[in-house]
């Protein structure tokens, strides 16, 4: 059973439309992110599932309950703000218990409550202090607390992460990971962080300018992306789009230098069209396969690895990931990509199966 | 303030500030001196030490203690109204209406208009043959009341003239900062279960808190030295029931030519705003308070 169903929603601000007939289904005990760059509207369609944004056309589910026109008061949802929304006039303590005090829960349960939550994400020493005495992220572990207090249907963090070091971000990640998987509860988590989208959820929604992108399982947005924009956005360094022109035969793909035989598609190709090919830094490091000669310009090494920045021929600028050797500047290195791990996409950006 | 020393402005703002320092000082200086003598206008020349004559003089001046009194009781009432009334008013406009501007500027009107229109103004309404609120009262078939003119109801008559004067200055005080307030608490709160009310009182009113305390110490500060609404719609009558201190330190000084007994008044007045508006910013503003 769907716990959450979004349905057809729009909203636009004045002409500008700030999400375009999106329709997610959450089933039950699922994590999903929203996953888009700045400015998608991952906080507005958050807002809308609160109840704090009106939305023009389409219909919210929560649970068996239709809440399109409920205040957001009646939805039972617990919300994480990206600006943390503290309420500056109450202490730590205070903006914790404030959903219990509105439920009318009992002095002493929810002191017990408040401590646990604190304990939890360590800000039991900060209980008594004002939202202004405390760090970015202090307050943003209060947002935290102040949601994960009650016991909602629905979770909705806006960004919970953003404001945090590495160390307390893998953490807390860890423990958001943790807390879903013991209290099974329905989480619609916001980030523009594919690192954080990939390690927490079950089914990310990508998000653009408004409009889905794709929906899918993080491995199958990484390997089966539906066009151009989720195979750019998922995925560190981005994947490379070299121009290919369909070659005689629609078998074989020319880019530049390269042929790359694509007969593993179900797609017949007429000659002569221009698509493009995508090719992940990872997989240009391969012991056999087509041969691309690089210009190296740069070499990032992160350890265990390199990444090596470039030129082809062509004139184009590839990333490859280098497991062997740190080619310097000036080299020119041969890359090897197998082409049944190229994804193609036509002019427009949509994926060629 | 420990760079203070070293700040190239010092030479600025030092000497602006040594300068009014000794202004006021010395004036003050000056006024507590002839407050202490017998200064009168109808015996010029004449006057003598009196030590704190005039201040004894004070506390057993009945006429004075009934203006303390009245002072107190308009300032409290004034401010009271209209902190509740414009703060009322705010949280119901408080939306995006079409004529939000327009209600803006017709705001402005009562705070521009000046103290003579006001109390002309209002003093016609309540005039009690051809007023208008007297002719409101009888189309609601209630009883014609003589607003000036009774003992019992003239402070309260200027009390709604102050009240209509100031309390859209109140209104666009708090206006102004509820629009800079964030908004997302609120939002919070809605999500965490609270009310609209809910959400006004343990949120919104909080967040407020310092901008209408700010806004109540001036309007506090201008109630006790209200002057021309008084002057304008009542002089002090009938039967002295809306002479407030400041009235009557005015009465002291022009009519009865009583210059030390008059600056012994302001003194007087001075020292009990201050202890006052003390007290007030210090419960308003306690030192561990939030911003
Ligand atoms: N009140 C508003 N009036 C007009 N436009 C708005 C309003 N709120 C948001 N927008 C616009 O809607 C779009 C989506 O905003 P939203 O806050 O949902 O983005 P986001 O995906 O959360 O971005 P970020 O990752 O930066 O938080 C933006 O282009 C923004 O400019
Ligand atoms: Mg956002």
């Amino acid at each position: 059973m769907a716990n959450l169903s979004i349905r057809s929603v729009s909203k636009s601000y004045g002409a500008v439309s700030v999400l375009d007939d999106v329709s997610v289904e959450v089933e039950e005990g699922s994590f999903v992110v929203l996953l888009g760059p700045s400015g998608c509207g991952k906080s507005t369609l958050l807002h809308a599932i609160a109840g704090l944004n009106p939305i023009d056309s389409g219909t919210i589910v929560i649970g068996d309950r239709n809440v399109t026109n409920l205040p957001a008061r009646e939805r039972d949802v617990a919300m994480v703000f990206q600006s943390y929304a503290l309420y500056p006039t109450m202490s730590v303590a205070e903006n914790i218990a404030f959903p219990l005090k509105m439920r009318g829960l009992d002095r002493k349960t929810s002191d017990e409550k408040v401590v646990a939550v604190a304990k939890l994400l360590q800000i039991e020493p900060l209980l008594g202090r004002k939202p202004r005495e405390l760090s970015g992220g202090q307050r943003q572990r209060v947002a935290i607390g102040r949601a994960l207090v009650r016991d909602p249907r629905l979770f909705l963090f806006d960004e919970p992460l953003s404001n945090l070091d590495a160390a307390l971000r893998t953490e807390l990640r860890a423990e958001i990971k943790r807390l879903h998987q013991s209290i099974r509860r329905t989480m619609v988590y916001v980030t523009h962080d594919q690192t954080e989208a990939l390690t927490l959820a079950d089914k990310i929604v990508v998000l653009k300018a408004g409009r889905i992108e794709q929906i899918g399982t993080p491995l199958s947005l990484y390997d089966d992306p539906d066009n151009a924009f989720v195979a750019g956005f998922i995925g560190t360094p981005r994947m490379n789009f070299l121009r290919a022109t369909v070659a005689d035969g629609g078998k074989t793909l020319h880019a530049g230098e390269a042929s790359v035989d694509i007969s593993h598609l179900a797609t017949r190709l007429e000659a002569g069209r221009n698509v493009m090919l995508g090719i992940r830094p990872e997989h240009l490091d391969e012991k056999q396969g087509v041969t691309l000669s690089l210009a190296v310009d740069v070499t990032e090494r992160l350890g265990s690895t390199s990444y090596v920045h470039g030129m082809l021929p062509s004139g184009e600028t590839v990333v490859a990931e280098r497991r062997e050797d740190q080619p310097r500047f000036g080299e020119t290195i041969t890359l090897r990509f197998l082409p049944a791990r190229t994804r193609i996409f036509d002019a427009q950006g949509m994926r060629i199966r | 303030m420990a760079t203070a020393a070293s700040d190239p402005t010092r030479h600025f703002f030092q000497p602006i500030i040594v300068c009014l320092t000794v202004a006021s000082v010395a004036l003050t200086l000056f006024v507590i001196w002839i407050s202490l003598h017998d200064l009168s206008l109808m015996r010029a020349g004449r006057e003598k030490f009196v030590g704190l004559d005039n201040y004894l003089r004070f506390f057993g001046d009945p006429r004075a203690m009934a203006a303390l009194w009245r002072t107190v009781l308009f300032t409290t009432l004034a401010t009271v109204v209209e902190i509740a009334l414009g703060l009322a008013v705010v949280l119901f406009l408080d939306r995006d209406f079409a004529m939000k501007r327009l209600v803006r500027t017709l705001l402005l009107v009562p705070i521009i208009m000046t103290p003579v229109v006001v109390g002309l103004t209002w003093r016609f309404l309540f005039d009690p043959a051809t007023g208008m609120a007297n002719y409101l009262l009888s189309l609601a078939g209630l009883s014609q009341v003589d607003w000036l003119g009774s003992p019992q109801l003239a402070l309260y008559s200027v009390l709604i003239a102050d009240i209509w004067q100031w309390t859209p200055f109140v209104i666009l005080l708090v206006m102004a900062a509820l629009e800079s307030a964030p908004t997302d608490p609120l939002n919070a709160a809605r999500v965490d279960g609270a009310r609209e009310w809910q959400v006004a009182w343990y949120v919104l009113l909080p967040m407020l808190r310092r901008a209408l305390a700010i806004v109540a110490l001036i309007r506090a500060i201008d109630s006790i030295k209200a002057f021309d609404l008084f002057y304008i719609m009542t002089r002090g009558g009938p039967a002295l029931s809306t002479e407030t201190l400041n009235y009557y330190g005015y009465i002291a000084a022009f009519t009865n030519f009583d210059i030390s007994y008059a600056l012994a008044i302001a003194i007087i007045l001075t020292i009990f705003t201050n202890v006052a508006l003390l007290t007030m910013y210090s419960v308003l503003f306690p030192k561990s308070g939030e911003r």
